[in-house]
């Protein structure tokens, strides 16, 4: 839920920015034959009327919004489609959470080249964009001149979009790709999609044309987050990989130790026949039990102190949580899992050397935590 | 005479430029045949010299938004 927010809210900013930069000029082709007919038919009027009342405004703007909003409903259709089929194939691969990690720092690395080709810093970097072929381009360019009158051509043009994405579309597509879930694969493309959508309908509306100038400064912008987006893509996937050098673990850390300290090992009043001060769950034979709590922002605790050279079973315990937490990820144990929103998870941890640290994460390494063995 | 030129153009930035330089095969008279690739930064073009000139392809390419810094021949 909290990745499908974040993809609707990037749309919504920089997304619908850089997209229209790539497909306003399909938008514009579709709208077109519209604009025509209207300054036609209000020159006619003029003519007619001998007024030059509509001189300053000759388009009828109430005519340009079904031709707007049908080319943004394909568009629509088109990315959620294409992101249930992302989803669809990131789920056939079954990737592993090592693997899931390389792919999203593959994703980052692709975000920061895309961000240096927008800053124009070397031309290298203009190949971390895909650039349709050819005939492709000239069959887009000539469908939107054949078709200008109908609605038709902007519902077709929509559907287009989908072969030319700009560089953020492209790595929402990647992000889709991760999701390993049709349905979350769909959901993440229809939210970006569905945010770039008020800035699309908002500039064509008002048939905005951005001067070179103020369109530069904006891909700017576009540039510096999709940097940021990179940065933090490629230390989430150092996270999912269970890689102790990480700018998200470290944070985690730091605020989990300021909080409470960590969490020690359960110490369950001895039963009988046992000795010694550390006793175990009785429902556990001979294991111990190590209980997190899984919350919608995150692990509780998220530092765990576990005795070394024992077995362990780790109790995973959640309330009524539905964000992206709930698919828990061991990186070492090669272990991942889609908790129930409400309910309990075991895992088998195998004895372990004192010093190792085991870190744990969500699927996106979001939310991380470890369990330290002494 | 057919000729063949490759344009090296300043100023694009996504496929949409491309899209946007290769239209000048529609609505300049002259010109058959344009491709644009903004990975490498260049437009190919094939233009009929009795109908349209080179300058003429430049300044529509300079009309549009980008800038040519270069220009070579090529064999058709």
């Amino acid at each position: 839920m909290v990745n499908i927010a974040l993809a609707f809210v990037t749309g919504l900013t920089t997304g619908g920015l850089s997209c229209l930069a790539v497909q306003g000029g399909l938008l514009a082709s579709s709208l077109a034959g519209q604009i025509e007919k209207d300054v036609q038919a209000a020159n006619l009027k003029q003519r007619r009327k001998k007024t030059r009342r509509n001189q300053k405004n000759p388009v009828q703007r109430t005519a340009l919004v079904q031709p707007i909003l049908a080319f943004l409903a394909a568009k629509l259709l088109a990315y959620t489609l294409m992101g249930f089929l992302l989803g669809a194939a990131g789920q056939m691969f079954q990737l592993s959470p090592f693997a899931r990690a390389f792919l999203q720092i593959a994703i980052g690395i692709y975000m920061l080249g895309a961000a240096l080709r927008l800053l124009n810093v070397h031309p290298i970097f203009r190949y971390f964009v895909f650039e349709p072929p050819a005939f492709l381009r000239r069959f887009i360019r000539q469908k939107a001149a054949q078709s200008a009158d109908s609605l038709a051509a902007p519902v077709f043009l929509g559907l287009l979009t989908v072969f030319i994405p700009c560089g953020i579309t492209q790595a929402m597509m990647a992000a889709a790709l991760s999701t390993a879930n049709l349905l979350e694969g769909a959901a993440l493309m229809f939210a970006f999609t569905l945010g770039t959508s008020p800035v699309f309908f908002a500039v064509a509306y008002f048939a905005t044309q951005l001067g070179a100038r103020l369109e530069r400064h904006f891909m700017r912008i576009v540039a510096v987050v999709m940097l940021v987006l990179g940065i933090y893509a490629i230390d989430t996937g150092l996270t999912l990989a269970g890689s102790p050098v990480s700018i998200t673990r470290s944070i985690n850390t730091v605020l989990a130790q300021a909080g409470s300290p960590p969490a020690g090992f359960e110490q369950m009043p001895p039963g009988p026949g046992m000795t010694g001060a550390l006793a175990v769950d009785p429902y556990a034979d001979d294991e111990g039990v190590i209980t997190i709590n899984v919350e919608n922002t995150g692990y509780d605790p998220s530092v765990v102190q576990a005795p070394a050279e024992m077995p362990l079973r780790l109790r995973l315990v959640s309330n009524d949580v539905f964000s992206c937490s709930l698919v828990f990820v061991i990186p070492a144990l090669n272990f991942q899992a889609f908790l129930k929103s409400t309910g309990e998870a075991w895992v088998d941890i195998p004895a372990q050397r004192a010093g190792t640290r085991m870190p744990f994460a969500c699927s996106m390494g979001m939310y991380t935590g470890v369990i330290i063995f002494n | 005479m057919k000729k063949k030129i490759l344009l090296t153009v300043e100023g694009m930035y996504c496929s949409n430029c491309c899209m946007k330089l290769e239209g000048i095969e529609d609505h300049l008279a002259g010109v058959e045949r344009a491709e644009a690739s903004y990975h490498k930064g260049t437009m190919t073009v094939v233009y009929d010299e009795a109908k349209v000139s080179e300058a003429a392809i430049r300044a529509e390419v300079k009309r549009l938004g980008y800038e040519v810094t270069a220009a070579q021949a090529l064999q058709i």
